[in-house]
């Protein structure tokens, strides 16, 4: 008993919080049943709940109702009238999920249960995306709760268009290339995503509108670079040398043994002062070079590297004016959800 | 237009850098000594002349004339001086981008005529260059005089001239140019066909210029 009453005040602590935000503006009946659901008054909530269920509610307070009598049901160990109300919870709201870090784990294994056993087709949704017709799919996914037939299909301006058919259960995927059955896209307008899924008798539909608008598809502008390439600068500063001094040394001193070597013996030694004063400024000027900034010069091999690379640009270019050639043929399709008015 | 307008237009026009400068002119200042047939005859002096070269893709032309006042030297025996015009000229091939084959002439006319030998003779040689710096050139030249001809007579077999030559670009299209040049001649004569006697002739020439690069 006293395990029992344990049980019953955590699920209680962690239930109340979800339940407690609905209530304003509900059915008399039903809002006592949530205030005994508060007072931890089981008994009561059964029969009130299920009195407000005979009596006129709208689809949230029917929806709310099930939930009530789901929990106490959970609360007071019996799981198969739990699971028998949170059918009729998401039969009326198949879209209801409940947290699990909020509920208590048996109330959630319940409504887990009563998933598997009712065929819903849940958590329709549909990505907003956009892409060049023919090259892009738009990704539809739902759960389906049950092991069914189910069909998708778009239906709007351009008529009916089968998405995909098969035998699913669980989490779906589906890639819809939104075109028709010639290949060309589907017209622009709203559209609506349906859906649906057959077990035997039993059948469930999921709908989402969507919007498809078409656009010009963007042409690819020009590069005038490469990536991870750059243009190398074509000249080079030789780094600073001994080699003007040095050069103007070697031609002066050529001179000089020139000279001496062909002075004749017997017209004697001849007058150094024009070969001084020439010689002189030359080994000056080859000092003054060698403190100076090198002149920048020719680099051979980045030349030829700038000129590889602006023929590489010259051909991608040629590529995306072809590539563009084509992409003014082409039509961007823009497909959008519209949002749903989900009922209170 | 004033001398002094004028003088401001040239040097501005000067100092403008010339996009792709082929040819230069310019006056040159020139030191020379010169010595014949022995020791004891041996002048020195100076002089004024100018200079103009051109070039187009490989070949490049050098011209330079220079009127010398030479007077006899130090201790020399003579005892008058003279005064001579030299002309070299030379067309020049480069073979690499540092070498070129040339060829030209030199002449040298002395007056009065009879003070010294007036000589006239082809080049041909070689030259060698190098850009040491931005705008600064080195230049080393050995040519071979053939075929000497002499006012005097005689003959030379070996005649060689050796040459330095610098070239510094000073602002825009002036530069600066300072060349030498030595040549010796074992000119040999036959007087009175007594037999032939060494009459060697020997000289060096320094020139100094401005240069304006057109």
């Amino acid at each position: 008993m006293a395990r029992y009453l344990g049980a019953v005040v955590c699920f209680a602590g962690l239930a109340v919080p979800a339940l407690g935000a609905a209530q304003a503006g509900q059915n008399a009946t039903l809002r006592r049943a949530q205030q005994a659901y508060d007072n931890l008054e089981y008994r009561q909530v059964l029969t009130l709940a299920r009195a407000a269920l005979r009596e006129r509610l709208t689809g949230a307070e029917r929806a709310r109702a099930y939930e009530l009598l789901g929990f106490t049901y959970g609360a007071m160990d019996s799981i198969l009238k739990a699971v028998d109300a949170f059918k009729q919870l998401v039969l009326i709201d198949p879209e209801r999920q409940l947290d699990p870090n909020r509920v208590s784990p048996k109330a959630y294994s319940a409504f887990d249960v009563a998933l598997r056993q009712v065929l819903l087709v849940r958590q329709l949704r549909v990505d907003s995306v956009s892409f060049v017709g023919g090259q892009g799919a738009v990704p539809v996914r739902f759960t389906v709760t049950q092991p069914a037939r189910v069909v998708a299909r778009a239906i709007g301006t351009g008529g009916t268009v089968v998405i995909d058919s098969g035998a699913w259960n669980g989490q779906v995927n589906l890639r819809w290339p939104a075109r028709l059955a010639g290949g060309d896209p589907v017209p622009p307008g709203t559209y609506t995503l349906v859906v649906d899924a057959r077990l035997g008798q039993n059948t469930f539909s999921a709908s989402q509108p969507i919007r498809v608008s078409h656009g010009r598809v963007d042409t690819v502008p020009s590069v005038t670079s490469l990536p991870g390439y750059q243009f190398l600068p074509e000249t080079e500063i030789p780094p600073q040398s001994w080699r003007p001094v040095g050069l103007a040394f070697l031609y002066t001193g050529g001179a000089l043994v020139g000279t001496l070597g062909l002075e004749s013996s017997s017209l004697g030694s001849g007058s150094k002062r024009e070969l001084g004063l020439v010689g002189g400024a030359a080994l000056v000027t080859g000092f003054v070079m060698m403190l100076r900034k090198p002149a920048p010069r020719p680099a051979a091999a980045n030349i030829l590297y700038n000129r590889l690379l602006r023929d590489q640009i010259a051909r991608r270019n040629q590529d995306i004016a072809r590539e563009n050639v084509a992409r003014r043929q082409q039509v961007q399709v823009t497909v959008a959800p519209v949002p749903q008015v989900t009922p209170k | 237009m004033s001398r002094a307008a004028l003088g401001a237009l040239l040097l501005a026009l000067a100092l403008r850098p010339a996009a792709g400068q082929l040819v230069t002119v310019g006056p040159q200042f020139a030191l020379a000594d010169y010595r014949e047939v022995a020791s004891g005859l041996r002048y020195r002096g100076s002089g004024f002349g100018g200079s103009l070269w051109a070039r187009r893709d490989r070949l490049s032309v050098e011209a330079a004339v220079v009127r010398l006042s030479l007077d006899p030297a130090d201790g020399s025996a003579a005892t008058t001086g003279f005064t001579a015009t030299q002309v070299d000229a030379w067309v020049a091939y480069d073979v690499a981008a540092y070498a070129s084959v040339e060829v030209g002439v030199l002449h040298r006319s002395a007056d009065p005529e009879f003070d010294a030998q007036s000589v006239g003779a082809v080049r041909v040689g070689a030259r060698s260059f190098y850009e040491i710096g931005p705008g600064a050139t080195v230049v080393f030249r050995a040519n071979y005089l053939a075929a000497p001809k002499f006012s005097g007579g005689g003959r030379a077999a070996i005649s060689l001239d050796l040459g330095l030559g610098l070239d510094i670009r000073l602002a825009g299209r002036l530069h600066g140019t300072a060349t030498y040049a030595f040549n010796r001649m074992n000119r040999k004569t036959n007087p009175g066909g007594t037999g032939e006697i060494d009459a060697p002739i020997q000289a060096s020439l320094a020139r100094v210029g401005l240069a304006l690069g057109l």
